[in-house]
């Protein structure tokens, strides 16, 4: 059986979630769970970290789905970083590079988040 | 057959005693005259034959029943009843019955007739008790014990035989030797009691009045066997031998039961624990009996909180089982629900007591709660319940007042909760079990959704060759694709890939079918198809659920193919030896419903040449694992289509199943696969030879 796990790092507003491992239809209850817990405690500015991501299936691309337009409603966002070719063609044939930032490392993305706070603090 | 032998053999020794019994009636009653040495012996080993023939039936006898010592006890009573009667009442019947000159019995027929069957009765008597102390002297014996009874035995027939010396006073020395040497024996083999610690604490108490009982009777019998009475005399004459054993069985009777009697004693403080003992192994017996045949975790439940309350002494019980972060109350046994899930509740939500502690105890004195429950609980013992070493719940047990739980509580509370534990675990495997066999139909449904929902076969063109396989998943994957004939001269195709598996993707399938079998007859351009399908899709899809699709026009009067592609894999074209991925931009159904969508959504037109092959298919292909759960990927497909472009639609398409399968082949299939593959012959009707001899050389 292909294993998935997903770990959680805060730094300051923004939590970076590390995937690690195969999500499919089996295993993306697990990273359902780790969206709703950010979620329910509040935190809305997310990186998901794809580095260590071997593949995703559609049920997978469609946790992301899922949680995005709550989080948007809160002023937050689901930024994806460190991609693989391989899993960033299949996030490129559905058009999600329309949907979402994608940016090639973690810290482009939590430098984002930050630049966003600034203007808004302004 | 064994049965038989056993009731044949039964049968032989049963006769044989009765053969005795005659003849030495016979022999008494008409041979037999005192003074004689020959008929003093005679008498001496016919009698003792008869008693030997008959413990022998009677040892048989006892071998088919089933042994009860408490009854064999009663038994032991009831004869020895009998004969302090015979014993207490002899002078007076028999001094009335018989003549009696000078002391001596008189040896008239009816004298002997009446002597011979008192005798007679107090033989059988004695050999009786004599069996139920053998019986007695087996039963719960684990070791071969029968070397000190046999050689009991070897003493009484000695000892027994040393009687027929009554005469020579100067050898009595040898028969008291005998005696004195069995009663040694005696005292050995009453020792061999072990049986009173089976019986339970009220079969102990009875028992202990009735061997204070019997052993005043034996003593009773033995004093009148042995005090010149005439019932001696009477026995005396009739044998010797039968009044030395009546006297050894007598001494036997009140040792047993004297040494029964202070065993039972001393039995009795110990009789609670060790019921209570022999209680849980019973009940341990009857849970794996239940857990192993009951398939209702609830029931199971209910008898061992209930037996747990029994075993503990404790007033209730109940079991809690966890449920996330929260406990529940269950199987409650002498408690309600509301105090049940008072207590639950702040044992394990307020104490939150650490669960590698095996059985804990906890004192309810600092229950702030505690005037709302109905009863005085005050001692909690609790035992954690794990399956697969995960916390799954307590077995909760609570006494009232001052009893409080002890060692012996914790290890019973322990046994039983791994008995839960178990329990839990086998209903568990049950669900899944259930629940497995549930999805199996499910798919079975979803699979047969999918078949009628895609083309039973390949439409037929004059310029197009069509070829189309679909291999679906063991978890149906939701592929679809079809194809529309439009009036005048259009053609119609569509591929499509719901995201998700099983029956929710097989529905989602039809909802798109419907779709584009509607919107295909109504609008011509793919991209305003797949623009309306996505704004009918944010009706009824999820939010997490998106389908990826792209639909072609081809207008076979113009020789053109439009495309548009909403998020789906490119569609290869093979054109002159070369592969190029026909990618027009576009956002899967269901991922967006703004403007975006429309906006970023575009359509490509391509003028068809002559064998053009536009191969769909879904990311089941390029995403085959083999074992090493590498992809099969696009070169490897792209390189297949690219060696066999020259073939035909179907050959094309075998190449790259076979291709497929070699490379997986240590590997399950995860995902449907669809692969459609169209080739355009623009030049059919010019150049119908060339195309009849590659049909015909293949």
């Amino acid at each position: 059986m292909a294993e998935f796990s997903t770990s959680v790092k805060t730094a300051g507003e923004v939590n970076i979630i590390y995937l690690k491992g195969y999500l499919d239809a089996h295993t993306a209850p697990v990273l359902e769970n780790t969206f709703s817990n950010l979620i329910d405690k509040g935190d809305y500015s997310l990186v998901v970290n794809f580095k260590d991501l071997n593949y995703i299936s559609s049920a997978g691309l469609g946790v992301f789905m899922a949680f995005i337009e709550k989080i948007r409603d809160n002023k937050g966002d689901i930024k994806l970083s460190s991609m693989s070719d391989k899993v960033f063609n299949i996030f490129d044939l559905l058009g999600f590079p329309l949907l979402y930032e994608i940016f090639k490392t973690e810290d482009e993305a939590i430098n984002k988040f930050k630049e966003i706070k600034k203007l808004e603090d302004q | 057959m064994k049965l038989n032998t056993g009731n044949l053999k039964g049968n032989i020794k049963f006769q044989s005693f009765i053969i005795l019994s005659v003849i030495l009636f016979i022999y008494k009653v008409f041979v037999y005259s005192s003074g004689s040495w020959i008929h003093f012996l005679i008498n001496g080993v016919l009698s003792a034959l008869t008693i030997i023939s008959l413990i022998i039936y009677l040892i048989e006898f006892s071998h088919s029943r089933k042994i009860n010592p408490l009854a064999l006890v009663i038994n032991v009573g009831v004869l020895n009843a009998v004969l302090f009667f015979m014993f207490t009442y002899s002078d007076s019947i028999l001094s009335s019955l018989l003549n009696i000159n000078t002391g001596k019995i008189n040896q008239g027929i009816f004298d002997n007739i009446i002597s011979f069957f008192y005798s007679f009765i107090i033989l059988v008597s004695v050999s009786v008790i004599f069996m139920v102390f053998r019986e007695l002297y087996f039963l719960k014996q684990k070791k071969n014990v029968s070397l000190y009874f046999n050689t009991m035995i070897v003493f009484f027939i000695l000892a027994s035989f040393g009687a027929l010396l009554i005469d020579v006073p100067d050898l009595h020395y040898i028969r008291d030797t005998f005696f004195i040497i069995s009663v040694l024996l005696i005292i050995i083999n009453s020792l061999k009691i072990s049986w009173i610690a089976f019986i339970v604490k009220k079969e102990k108490i009875s028992l202990l009045a009735l061997s204070i009982v019997i052993s005043i009777l034996f003593i009773a019998n033995l004093i009148s066997s042995s005090s010149n009475k005439l019932s001696e005399r009477v026995v005396v004459q009739f044998s010797p031998i039968l009044n030395q054993f009546l006297k050894l069985i007598m001494t036997y009777g009140i040792i047993y039961f004297g040494i029964l009697f202070f065993t039972t004693l001393f039995h009795i403080p110990t009789a609670e624990a060790f019921d209570r003992k022999a209680q849980e192994v019973s009940f341990l017996q009857y849970f794996s009996k239940l857990i192993s045949q009951s398939m209702d975790f609830k029931e199971l439940a209910d008898s061992l909180t209930e037996i747990s309350a029994k075993v503990c002494n404790a007033n209730a019980a109940w079991l809690v089982l966890k449920d996330g972060e929260e406990f529940k109350a269950m199987a409650n046994k002498d408690i309600g629900y509301y105090d049940s899930n008072l207590l639950t509740k702040f044992i394990f939500e307020m104490k939150h007591p650490k669960t590698d502690e095996q059985t804990f105890f906890l004192n309810l004195n600092r229950f702030n709660d505690r005037p709302q429950l109905s009863d005085n609980f005050v001692h909690v013992a609790a035992s954690p319940l794990k399956s697969h070493n995960e916390l799954k719940g307590y077995l909760v047990a609570v006494k009232k007042n001052d009893f409080i739980f002890d060692d012996e509580d914790k290890d019973a509370m322990t046994t039983f909760s791994d008995y839960a534990s178990l329990a839990i675990e086998n209903s568990r495997l049950l669900e899944e079990s259930i629940e497995k066999e549930r999805m199996e139909k499910e798919l079975d449904v979803a699979r047969e959704i999918q078949r009628k929902i895609l083309p039973s076969k390949d439409p037929q063109l004059e310029k197009l060759q069509i070829s189309s396989v679909f291999i679906p998943a063991f978890e149906v994957g939701g592929d679809y694709y079809d194809f529309f004939k439009l009036e005048p001269d259009k053609f119609g195709f569509v591929i499509a890939d719901v995201s998700g598996k099983g029956i929710s993707a097989a529905f989602i399938m039809a909802e798109i079918k419907g779709i584009f079998e509607s919107l295909s007859k109504t609008m011509e351009s793919p991209r305003n198809i797949l623009i309306k399908a996505n704004e009918i899709l944010e009706r009824t899809l999820d939010r997490k659920n998106f389908v990826s699709a792209a639909y072609g026009l081809i207008d076979l009067k113009s020789d053109t193919l439009s495309i548009a592609r909403a998020g789906h894999c490119p569609v290869l074209l093979i054109r002159n030896n070369a592969a190029q991925q026909i990618r027009p931009s576009g956002i899967g159904l269901g991922l967006d419903y703004s403007s975006n969508f429309i906006n970023s959504l575009d359509e490509e037109i391509i003028k068809l040449e002559d064998n053009d092959i536009f191969v769909l298919y879904t990311d089941g292909i390029t995403e085959a694992k083999n074992s090493d759960l590498e992809d099969f990927g696009t070169k490897n497909f792209e390189n297949v289509l690219l060696e066999n472009s020259e073939k035909g639609v179907d050959e094309i398409a075998n190449s790259v199943m076979k291709n497929i399968a070699l490379f997986s082949q240590n590997n399950s299939q995860h995902d449907d696969i669809t692969l459609v593959i169209l080739k355009w012959k623009q030049k059919l009707k010019n150049n119908g030879v060339k195309n009849g001899r590659i049909q015909h050389l293949s």
